[in-house]
């Protein structure tokens, strides 16, 4: 056998190549990553170095689950389609989700207008509502809304998620559970998700009028509480810690996953203060990642959170179920990277990134469309962003094999890399306190801030290529016809409303909204009445409103 | 000294979209502008705070696809306050470029899509209110 090559002989090969090729000028002084990690040349055998195979790779569906949560991956089944996707009414929704379950899609996923992000009915009076109805997606206001979405539509077969945050989490989710009810089918057999997010309420977005962290984490964990210990919807996945959400603001993918992993630990943690055990639930907590612009970066910090999940509950918290230890996630690619000009390239924006995804071993995926700097999505373009899919799963062959980047120098590299950072980055918010002091002190939003204040920068400095805004600028553009929602939506859903009104037992419903009080009051979980409310067709609004009534509204400690 | 341009910036409704309307307020401070940033008010509460601190911008960004709605809102009320024509007013976010002669037709001064460069608003308010003032100067 030829005998192979020491480290030693690999170092000084190295060292000749690099003295070659002295006089062979760069473009630029350095790289680095989009983290901000520096970039070298080339990747050798020596940067793996102390990298073992067993313990820091391993194999696909076994620890440390770098390569992958499943054995199979792709091989078994592709990841899901699930288009985010909602507009106008629930009844031009549902025929939204027709069009993508025809096109291929393989599940559902419900965006929500701003009213209903904050729980606010259109007849409050509170400023704006009339005129956001439908705007951002679907109006969900009660369970007639949720029940008009879904018509027909296999939900028996398919899983839905429901992008909602704590604030009405519990509300919507509980509409859905009651519609499906009545479809006869039993709330352990639906499969789907609620998005249940608190930093997602705070620092990725803020909607009026919010509560408290420590109430929205009391909500979110409500929700986990009813249906994973509980059993009340066993399949259920009753939060997705969406650090996509935060990553639009700017943040990197260290700091994604730290605050990601700090999320997620300020939840366990209640639930254990609760009395529960850690294996009554940790298996139903899910994530939901962005894919960026950074290509080897993502992938590796896909690889590095699976490790990551892994460590913290190997270490900390030690579940019996090994389904606890598989870190599965979502990936939406990113929307903050579309441009409005020239946006044709952002289908190719978002191709990169769904492969990104998909090389790092996503369960399901969300492909931007191509409009979404400007208004929501057309038809021709949703279709577009199914497709951008679909190739990959029919004619790439990306999917016959599992996490083939594994092995590469780089990414090896990149994966310790990512996960260091990422692990010191959480240690830093768990010393301050967690997610929930980290939000009191407004640290979190100081860390939002500055990240895209830098962003700005870097881009407006031509640091930061933004293809069309920065360079390969068109001087006469023509603009895209933009899709524009049913401008009758806030008419229609405030009729909607009055005949619910009208037809419900408005007795039952407000003894009902006094129950929710006392139970609010003894801080007990709202779902069991929140249930039974949207049942009676209690409205989104009414809910809401006893929220901010008995623990008030939270004053956002702003850092500019 | 020469008295700091003031300006009011504020997310109408209850969209909750801050990235954008934060980073301009950031980039107008660091250019020498004095910025308050009003959260999410109504726009009322807005006009009113505009006429009490005297400022002499207000902006306001919207990714809520209801832009014509507010901006009308705003005009709307600045009429009703008798106050039209006392500030400088200035609309940012996603929306379709097709809307932004429109949105000037409402009274918006300057409206800023997506990808806009953060120098072009500061320069875009330095222009308009010198020439404003000059303009103001004739007269009397």
């Amino acid at each position: 056998m030829r005998k192979m090559s020491s480290k030693e002989e690999i170092e000084r090969a190295l060292e000749e190549w690099r003295r070659n090729k002295e006089g062979w000028p760069e473009r630029r002084e350095s790289f680095k990553t989009d983290a901000g990690i520096p970039v070298k040349d080339l990747y050798t055998p020596l940067d793996v170095e102390g990298i073992d195979y067993l313990r820091d790779i391993g194999f696909p569906g076994q620890p440390p689950f770098t390569r992958g949560v499943y054995p199979t991956m792709y091989r078994g089944r592709f990841w899901t389609i699930r288009m985010f996707s909602g507009h106008g009414t629930p009844e031009e929704t549902n025929e939204r989700w027709r069009l993508l379950y025809k096109e291929g899609e393989t599940g559902f996923s419900a965006a929500v207008d701003s009213l209903t992000f904050a729980g606010v009915d259109p007849d409050q009076e509170v400023e704006g509502a009339t005129h956001e109805v439908g705007k951002e997606g679907v109006p969900l206001y009660s369970i007639r809304g949720v029940e008009a979405m879904v018509k027909d539509l296999p939900i028996d077969r398919m899983s839905v998620a429901l992008v909602v945050e704590p604030l009405t989490s519990a509300a919507v989710t509980s509409m859905y559970f009651n519609v499906a009810k009545a479809r006869g089918l039993r709330k352990e057999q639906l499969a789907g998700t609620t998005q249940n997010d608190i930093l997602t309420m705070t620092i990725g977005y803020i909607p009026w009028g919010s509560l408290k962290p420590a109430d929205l984490l009391k909500l979110a964990c409500d929700l986990i509480e009813y249906c994973t210990p509980m059993k009340e919807a066993p399949r259920w996945n009753p939060i997705n810690f969406t650090t996509y959400n935060y990553r639009e603001g700017g943040i990197d993918a260290v700091q994604e996953i730290g605050m990601g992993l700090a999320n997620a630990v300020a939840h366990i943690e209640e639930l254990l203060r609760r009395g529960w055990r850690i294996d009554d639930f940790v298996h139903r907590l899910a994530f939901h990642l962005s894919a960026h612009r950074d290509f080897f970066e993502e992938i590796a910090k896909y690889r590095a959170a699976r490790k990551l999940w892994y460590r913290l509950m190997k270490e900390r918290y030690k579940p019996e179920n090994p389904e606890a230890y598989r870190f599965r996630f979502h990936v939406q690619t990113a929307g903050c990277s579309l441009t409005a000009r020239q946006p044709m390239v952002n289908i190719i924006r978002t191709a990169y990134q769904a492969l990104e995804a998909v090389l790092g071993g996503c369960q399901s995926l969300h492909t931007n469309s191509y409009d979404e700097a400007i208004c929501l999505p057309s038809e021709e373009a949703v279709r577009l962003a199914v497709r951008t899919q679909e190739v990959l799963q029919e004619e790439t062959g990306v999917g016959s094999v599992i996490d083939p980047l594994a092995g590469s120098y780089y990414v090896e590299a990149l994966t310790r890399e990512l996960e260091e950072r990422i692990w010191d980055y959480f240690l830093k918010i768990e010393e301050m306190g967690g997610v929930v002091e980290a939000l009191n002190t407004g640290w979190l939003f100081g860390e939002m801030s500055k990240a895209f204040n830098k962003r700005r920068r870097d881009q407006e400095s031509g640091e930061e290529k933004v293809i069309g805004v920065n360079c390969y600028v068109l001087e006469d553009e023509e603009p895209t016809p933009p899709f524009r929602t049913n401008p009758r939506a806030a008419e229609i859903e405030k009729e909607r409303l009055r005949r619910l009104r009208e037809e419900r037992d408005n007795r039952k419903v407000a003894a009902l909204l006094d129950q929710l009080r006392r139970v609010c009051e003894k801080r007990e979980n709202v779902l069991p009445v929140v249930s039974e409310l949207t049942a009676a067709g209690a409205t989104l609004g009414e809910i809401t409103s006893v929220y901010r009534e008995m623990w008030g509204i939270w004053q956002l400690p702003f850092v500019a | 000294m020469e008295k700091k341009i003031r300006v009011l910036l504020f997310k109408p409704g209850l969209d909750g979209h801050w990235r954008g309307i934060m980073t301009v307020s950031k980039a107008l401070s660091e250019a020498g502008m004095e910025t308050i940033f009003f959260g999410f008010k109504t726009v009322e509460g807005v006009v009113e705070a505009a006429i009490q601190e005297d400022v002499d911008v207000i902006g306001f960004s919207c990714h809520s696809g209801a832009h014509l709605e507010w901006a009308r809102e705003l005009v709307r009320e600045l009429e009703e306050k008798g106050a039209r024509d006392d500030f400088l007013l200035l609309i940012g976010g996603v929306f379709p470029e097709q809307d932004h002669e429109e949105l000037r037709r409402i009274g918006m001064d300057g409206v800023f899509g997506p990808g806009t460069n953060t120098a072009d608003i500061v320069e875009f308010i330095r222009e308009r209110l010198e020439s404003r003032a000059k303009k103001g100067g004739e007269a009397t």
